[in-house]
C-alpha cells in the first residue's frame, strides 16, 4: 500500500509540472503578450517596459522556471488588469465556485444514486426507461441552454427564485441544478449497472434467501459494493465541474473563478488565466488521486 | 479478414441453432427493434435533410439584414406571416435560413473534429494496446495529462490566445477530444493482441501496417463507430459553448450556439429566439447521443448492454 501511495504521488507530481507547462506555454504560443497587456495605445518604450518588467524578453524556458519558482513559494504574481496580487483574488472567488460544485454534486448524487437504484431494481421497467430518457437529455443539453431554461422557468415565470448574483443561499439553487444536471447522467449509468451486477451475485441472492427484507437488500449488501465506482467517479465529476462551471457562471452573473477565468480570457490578464488553469488543474489531478487511494482502501484488488 | 463473431459461430462445440449471419446483418436486425435507434435516427435524418438541403426550404438569404423588418415575430404568433415562418433576428435576418445554415456549421464543426480526433485517439489507443510496454505506459501519462487539463477552460484560452477562426476551432476541439477514443481503442486492441489470429498473422510475418489495417482495424469498428458517435455529440455540445462564450463561431458566419447568444437579451420578451436555435441543438446532441447508445447495444457481443 505505501508504495502504490508514493507511486500515485510521483505520477501526479509529474502530470501536475507537464500540465503547468502545456498552460504556461499555450498562454506564450500568443507571440508577444506585453503588446496586448500594453493596449492598443501603447508607445514602444511603454510596451518595452511591460516586457522588462514582466521577462518577457527572456528565453521561455527561464520564464516558465521563475514562474514555477514563484508558484511554490506561494507567489502567484499581480494581475496586470485588476492591478491587484493574484492570491487575494483567487481567495476571494473560489469559495463560491467550491460552494457552486459542492452543491451541484450534492444535487447530482441526490437525483442519480435513488434513480440508478429504482432503474436497477425494475431493468426495462417503465422507471428504467424515464430514467434512461433522464440520463440521455441530461448529456444532451448544453449547460448554456439548461441555465437559461432554469432562469426563464423558475426565475421569471415562476418567481421563485433569484437568477443572478450570488447573495444568498437561494442565489445557489439554479446554478447548482444546471451544473449537476450535466453531471448525473454518468453517476445515474454507472449505479445502475452497479447495482444490477451485485443484485444478481450470489451473496445477495443467499442473503435474500435468508429472508433479508429488500430494504436492507439494497442498502447493506447492494449499494455498499455498487458505490465504489461511483466514489471515483463521483470525485473525477466534481473536478470537472470546476473547470465547467465556466458557462454556468457566466450566464448566472456569479463571480466564482469560472467567470474571473472567463473575463481574464477577454481582458487578456495573463497572470490570473495561468494561475486559474494550475488551480483547477492542480485540483482535479488531487481528486483524481483521493479516488485512486479511496478506492485501493475499498478494494484491495487494485492495490498493485 | 477474421472477426469475432465468426470466430466464435466457427468453433465446433456450439451447436448452430439459428442461420449463421454476419455480425453486420445481426446488428441491422437488433437496429431495427431498438427504439432509440429509430427516435435517434429519425430525428438526425429530419435535421440532416432540412440543414444540407436549406436551399429547397428557404428562399432567403441568411446573411441579408433588413433592418426595417428587424425582430418580426413567427407564422404561430398573431402578427406573424409567411414572408420569415420563423421571423427575424435583431438585424432583420431571416431567422429559418440563419438556422438552416447555421446547422451547417455546427455540424461541420463536429464532423470535422471527430475526424482530427479520432485519428489521434486511434493512433494513441492501437500503440498503447499493441505495443503495451512502455508505449503503454507513455501514452496512458499523455491520457491523463490531457484529463488533468479542464476542457472548457483551456479550450477557451486556446482560442483567445491563437485567433478565432473555423480551422482553429476544429483543431482546438479535435486536440482535446480524443481521450475516450484512446481509452475505448486501447482497452479494445488489448483484447484482440492476445488472440490467435493476431498471433498467426504476425508469425507470418506480416507488417506492422498490415496487421493494423487487416486484422484490427475490422475488428475494432464496431466499438470505434459506437465512441465516434457519441464524441461526435460532445464535440458539438463543445463548439456550442464556446460560441456561447463569445470565443467560437464568429459573425458573419452562424451557428446554434452563436443564435442563442446573440438572442440572449431578447430572451424575457421574445423567448422563441432562443427556443428554435437551443430546441435544435438539443435535439441535434440527443438524436446523436440516442444513436450512439443504440449503436452500442446492438454491436454489443451478448446483445444487450
Amino acid at each position: 500500500m505505501g508504495m502504490f501511495i508514493v507511486k500515485r504521488l510521483g505520477v501526479t507530481a509529474l502530470v501536475l509540472l507537464v500540465t503547468s507547462m502545456i498552460s504556461f506555454s499555450l498562454i506564450h504560443l500568443a507571440g508577444d503578450p506585453a503588446v496586448a497587456m500594453a493596449g492598443e495605445r501603447a508607445t514602444p518604450e511603454q510596451i518595452e517596459t511591460i516586457r522588462r518588467l514582466y521577462g518577457f524578453d527572456r528565453p521561455f524556458h527561464e520564464q516558465y522556471l521563475h514562474w514555477v519558482g514563484n508558484v511554490l513559494e506561494g507567489n502567484l504574481g499581480r494581475s496586470n488588469y485588476l492591478k491587484e496580487e493574484v492570491a487575494p483574488i483567487l481567495a476571494r472567488h473560489l469559495p463560491v465556485t467550491a460552494q457552486l460544485g459542492v452543491l451541484a454534486l450534492a444535487f447530482a448524487l441526490f437525483v442519480s444514486i435513488p434513480l440508478g437504484v429504482i432503474a436497477a431494481l425494475r431493468p426495462n421497467s417503465l422507471i428504467d426507461r424515464a430514467a434512461l430518457v433522464i440520463a440521455v437529455t441530461g448529456q444532451s443539453m448544453p449547460s448554456f441552454l439548461s441555465s437559461i431554461a432554469l432562469i426563464f422557468g423558475f426565475g421569471v415565470m415562476l418567481r421563485w427564485l433569484p437568477i443572478s448574483g450570488t447573495g444568498s443561499f437561494a442565489h445557489y439553487i439554479l446554478p447548482a441544478i444546471a451544473l449537476g444536471y450535466y453531471a448525473s447522467p454518468a453517476i445515474m449509468r454507472l449505479t445502475r449497472s452497479g447495482m444490477i451486477e451485485v443484485l444478481q451475485s450470489d451473496h445477495v441472492r443467499t442473503a435474500r434467501a435468508y429472508g433479508l427484507s429488500a430494504w436492507q437488500m439494497i442498502v447493506r449488501h447492494g449499494l455498499r459494493h455498487a458505490i465504489i465506482p461511483v466514489v471515483s467517479v463521483a470525485t473525477v465529476q466534481f473536478g470537472y465541474m470546476l473547470g465547467g462551471s465556466v458557462v454556468v457562471e457566466a450566464v448566472f452573473s456569479m463571480d466564482g473563478i469560472g467567470n474571473l477565468a472567463w473575463l481574464s480570457i477577454r481582458r487578456y490578464d495573463v497572470e490570473v488565466i495561468q494561475a486559474i488553469l494550475l488551480i483547477v488543474a492542480a485540483t482535479y489531478a488531487l481528486l483524481a488521486l483521493a479516488a485512486d487511494l479511496l478506492n485501493a482502501v475499498l478494494d484491495p484488488r487494485i492495490r498493485v | 479478414m477474421s472477426t469475432i463473431a465468426n470466430e466464435q459461430t466457427n468453433t465446433p462445440a456450439t451447436p448452430k441453432p439459428e442461420r449463421v449471419s454476419s455480425p453486420g446483418r445481426l446488428a441491422l436486425r437488433r437496429a431495427l427493434r431498438h427504439t432509440g435507434f429509430w427516435v435517434g435516427g429519425v430525428i438526425l435524418a429530419v435535421i440532416l435533410i432540412a440543414v444540407l438541403g436549406a436551399p429547397l426550404f428557404t428562399g432567403s438569404d441568411p446573411a441579408l439584414q433588413d433592418l426595417s423588418h428587424r425582430l418580426a415575430p413567427p407564422v404561430w404568433h398573431a402578427t406573424g406571416d409567411w414572408s420569415h415562418p420563423l421571423g427575424t433576428d435583431h438585424l432583420g435576418r431571416d431567422y429559418l435560413a440563419l438556422l438552416l445554415y447555421g446547422g451547417r456549421i455546427s455540424l461541420l464543426i463536429g464532423f470535422l473534429t471527430i475526424v482530427l480526433s479520432s485519428l489521434i485517439g486511434v493512433t494513441l489507443g492501437v500503440a498503447a494496446g499493441y505495443c503495451g510496454g512502455t508505449v503503454d505506459l507513455v501514452v496512458n501519462f499523455i491520457l491523463t495529462v490531457r484529463l488533468t487539463l479542464p476542457v472548457v477552460l483551456v479550450a477557451l484560452v486556446a482560442v483567445a490566445v491563437l485567433g478565432q477562426s473555423l480551422p482553429l476551432l476544429v483543431l482546438v476541439i479535435g486536440g482535446l477530444m480524443w481521450d475516450r477514443l484512446v481509452i475505448v481503442t486501447r482497452a479494445t486492441t488489448q483484447q484482440l493482441a492476445r488472440r490467435d489470429f493476431i498471433t498467426a498473422a504476425r508469425s507470418i510475418g506480416s507488417s506492422m501496417p498490415r496487421i493494423f489495417l487487416r486484422e484490427l482495424l475490422p475488428n475494432i469498428t464496431a466499438p470505434l463507430i459506437v465512441v465516434c458517435t457519441l464524441e461526435l455529440a460532445r464535440a458539438i455540445l463543445l463548439e456550442s459553448t464556446l460560441t456561447f462564450l463569445g470565443l467560437g463561431v464568429q459573425p458573419p458566419l452562424t451557428s446554434w450556439g452563436l443564435m442563442v447568444a446573440e438572442a440572449k437579451s431578447q430572451f424575457l420578451f421574445r423567448p422563441w429566439l432562443i427556443a428554435i436555435p437551443g430546441l435544435s441543438l438539443a435535439l441535434l446532441i440527443l438524436s446523436i447521443n440516442l444513436l450512439g447508445d443504440a449503436l452500442r447495444d446492438v454491436t454489443a457481443p451478448d446483445g444487450k448492454a
